[in-house]
């Protein structure tokens, strides 16, 4: 009896450890999201992959650059697109290229031929999206009601008096927090280009220093809605119970934070909804922060048919359709239902105006830097004076400079 | 009683006699070989542990610190001493190394001198042991939990910053991990708490061990408390207090996980230690030639400090023969 019944636990226990087991026959994804993964593996169940997450991410960054390193790259891995994947990953020769089945999804009509433009070094594509997200600002249309605000804000001047209307009604408009270490950069990215989209870009190649006028103009904004009281406490790490619990209008931020938001018990349409801010130099093309997050594959990976249907499945409508229905968010498939209401709201913006993508600060400066510079803003955060912004630029602009005249 | 001639043990020279001397020296070689056998086999799981282990990694780290590599590249090429010569010029290293000094300082003084003070005060009173394990309680808390815990104590709206509000009877705002001049105090306090009850327990030891003749012989020759201390006490737990000072320094010069957690929303998290720095460089930039070349120097500073250690206490305990 005894026997029997330690036989049967420890078959359980085998059992139970195999359920969740990665086999070494099985494709993985490996993915530095764990908040993912059971959306992942919901999409791995239909296109024959196992998800695999590392966290933190300089678990997964540790992972990735020491296997590629020793020549075992991953077959299928997430990244940064920007910088990173343009000059290190791809530099690296282990990628495998899918020039072939971009061909397929945009002679289909699920994809347009845009969607691969992030993806796209030296006219060969090296990934599908896992994600093609733009940065809106997420508000509360409850608490706009309550300070008496009547429609989004269309111009810069309207957004600053809806900011103005809540602070009297008791409502902090803004949500400022520094939570994970790499928010600093959101509101300095968005205030550029709604003064300068030329300038911003210049960030990202050196033409545009950090001690330019125009960036000590973006900070002086900053440092003005702080004054003001327009934002909340950026010492605070709890950015999604801060806007999700209605203490907080509004939440600059990718779209992909709204399934999270709906999660944390946001309802679309009645507690949250989204538009694009306004810019603050009227005259101003229409635009829009971007960030996509590409999905690749090694290149012996491209050798292997499995690892191949698995791409091809992950991009299909089926694929995108249980992507967008379990993790509220947009890979880019136009014939997937749209994960929520918003997304396909700020999309036709996007297309009735025309609007300009910009690449996310963080894709868009050299690696090397990201951590530095995000850390020099959130000191700014922190003491948002001019003061501290005149120290700020000055460090930034000695760790750039200082790239630039080495990597020009 | 006399014993008879024959039950004599042979004399070596008898021995050599009788066997010969070449046959003596290969008996003795054979049976050396086999103790040599045999004790290898005993030392061969710690010898292949510790050179797997430990000795295989360090040689690894060591000669990965004299290579470029950079992410996903530069592994096979040499670089000399660059990276040691990167970060003597680079100012986050020595900002870094600054901060070392300032936590190993105070992550020594303090909880040797608190952990003396309790030993001290502790010793004969009613409920000793229940202070004792109070005080050493926190030690058995995994750091990181610890360091979780003290983060929302220090938080804006945290127990501290309340409790403060009670006393002042005004709104107190302070982000003790958020600024430049409290930071690093805070996560001493924090560290101190962890570990003082440790410190405690090894100073009980070597209070325990000291012999009680001296302390009463002085009392008699009319010493005062304070004398019977420093010119007693103090010189005989010397030896202990060189192993707590010493240990405590090379855990301070180590200290990550403390540091890591609670520095979470300060900008300057990445440069609070050497090991943060480390961690920052390799894991999070892909700088693993450089952050190598900081593990080696970190590791030279360790390697100098129990070497110090073990000379003082040959030194001490000549004093104390």
């Amino acid at each position: 009896m005894k026997t029997l019944l330690s036989r049967a636990i420890l078959g359980a226990w085998l059992g139970a450890l195999s359920a969740g087991a990665v086999l070494a026959d099985d494709v993985i994804l490996t993915h530095d999201k764990p908040f993912y993964s059971a959306f992942l593996q919901a999409v791995g169940d239909i296109c024959g992959f196992k998800e695999q997450s590392y966290n933190p991410p300089e678990q997964f960054k540790a992972f990735v650059t020491s296997s590629i390193a020793s020549g075992q790259t991953p077959e299928i891995f997430t990244w940064w697109s920007g910088a990173t994947f343009r000059d290190e990953m791809v530099a690296t020769g282990q990628i495998g290229q899918l020039d072939d089945l971009w061909a397929e999804l945009i002679a289909s009509g699920s994809f347009t031929a845009a969607s691969a433009e992030p993806f796209t070094v030296d006219g060969h594509i090296y990934a599908l999206p896992l994600g093609i997200n733009k940065w809106v600002m997420l508000y509360n249309p409850t608490l706009f009601a309550k300070a008496g605000i009547e429609g989004e804000p269309k111009t810069w001047d309207e957004l600053m008096a809806a900011a103005e209307k809540l602070k009297a009604a008791g409502i902090t408009p803004f949500v400022s927090t520094n939570q994970d270490g790499w928010r600093g950069f959101i509101w300095f990215e968005e205030i550029m280009i709604r003064l300068s989209p030329t300038a911003y870009l210049g960030l990202f190649d050196g033409t545009t220093s950090y001690d330019d006028p125009i960036v000590r103009e973006a900070f002086q904004i900053w440092s003005d809605m702080y004054a003001k009281g327009y934002f909340s406490d950026p010492r605070s790490n709890q950015e999604v119970l801060d806007f999700a619990s209605g203490g907080v209008a509004m939440n600059l931020i990718g779209d992909w934070a709204i399934g999270l938001m709906a999660k944390a018990g946001m309802e679309v349409g009645t507690t949250l909804d989204a538009f694009v801010v306004p810019n603050i130099k009227p005259d101003l093309p229409a635009g829009m922060i971007y960030e996509a997050s590409p999905l690749m594959i090694s290149v012996e990976g491209a050798k292997n048919p499995a690892v191949m249907n698995a791409m091809r499945c992950w991009a299909s409508d089926a694929g995108a359709t249980v992507w967008s229905e379990t993790s509220g968010l947009f890979m880019g498939n136009l014939n997937a239902p749209a994960p929520n209401a918003i997304v396909p709201k700020i999309n036709k913006f996007a297309v009735d105006n025309g609007a300009a993508l910009y690449t996310r600060w963080w894709e868009g400066v050299p690696a090397d830097l990201q951590g530095d510079s995000v850390a020099a803003f959130a000191s700014f955060m922190l003491n948002p004076t001019m003061e501290q912004a005149d120290k700020v630029m000055a460090q930034l602009t000695t760790l750039h400079d200082a790239y630039w005249a080495e990597n020009k | 009683m006399t014993l008879e001639p024959a039950t004599l043990p042979e004399d070596d020279s008898a021995i050599i006699a009788r066997l010969g001397r070449a046959t003596l020296a290969r008996s003795e070689r054979v049976l050396r070989r086999r103790q040599f056998r045999i004790a290898l086999v005993f030392m061969a799981p710690a010898v292949i542990l510790t050179s797997v282990v430990l000795l295989a990694p360090i040689l690894f780290n060591i000669w990965l610190s004299f290579t470029r590599w950079k992410k996903f590249a530069g592994l096979d090429e040499f670089a000399g001493f660059a990276n040691y010569t990167n970060l003597l010029t680079n100012p986050s290293f020595s900002e870094a190394s600054t901060n070392t000094v300032i936590w190993v300082t105070a992550s020594l003084v303090l909880p040797v001198g608190f952990g003396l003070l309790f030993a001290l005060s502790l010793r004969g009173l009613p409920f000793e042991n229940a202070f004792k394990n109070i005080i050493f309680l926190p030690r058995v808390i995994a750091p990181t939990s610890i360091g979780v815990i003290w983060f929302y104590v220090y938080a804006p709206k945290g127990v501290l910053n309340a409790g403060l509000e009670r006393v002042t009877g005004s709104p107190v705002d302070i982000g003790w991990l958020y600024q430049d001049n409290t930071i690093m105090a805070a996560i001493v306090v924090t560290y101190l708490w962890q570990n003082v009850g440790l410190v405690m327990v090894l100073l009980l030891l070597g209070l325990a061990a000291i012999p009680t003749d001296p302390i009463e012989a002085a009392r008699m020759d009319g010493a005062t408390p304070r004398q019977v201390f420093w010119h007693i006490v103090l010189p005989l737990l010397l030896p202990t207090l060189l192993v707590v000072s010493m240990l405590s320094i090379i855990a301070g010069f180590g200290a990550f996980d403390l540091l890591w957690v609670m520095g979470l929303g300060y900008p300057g998290r990445r440069t609070l230690s050497l090991s943060v720095y480390m961690y920052f460089e390799g894991f999070s930039k892909g700088s693993w030639a450089y952050a190598a070349g900081v593990a080696v120097v970190l590791g030279a500073i360790t390697l100098v400090v129990t070497w110090l250690q073990a000379w003082l206490q040959v030194r001490a305990d000549g004093l104390k023969g």
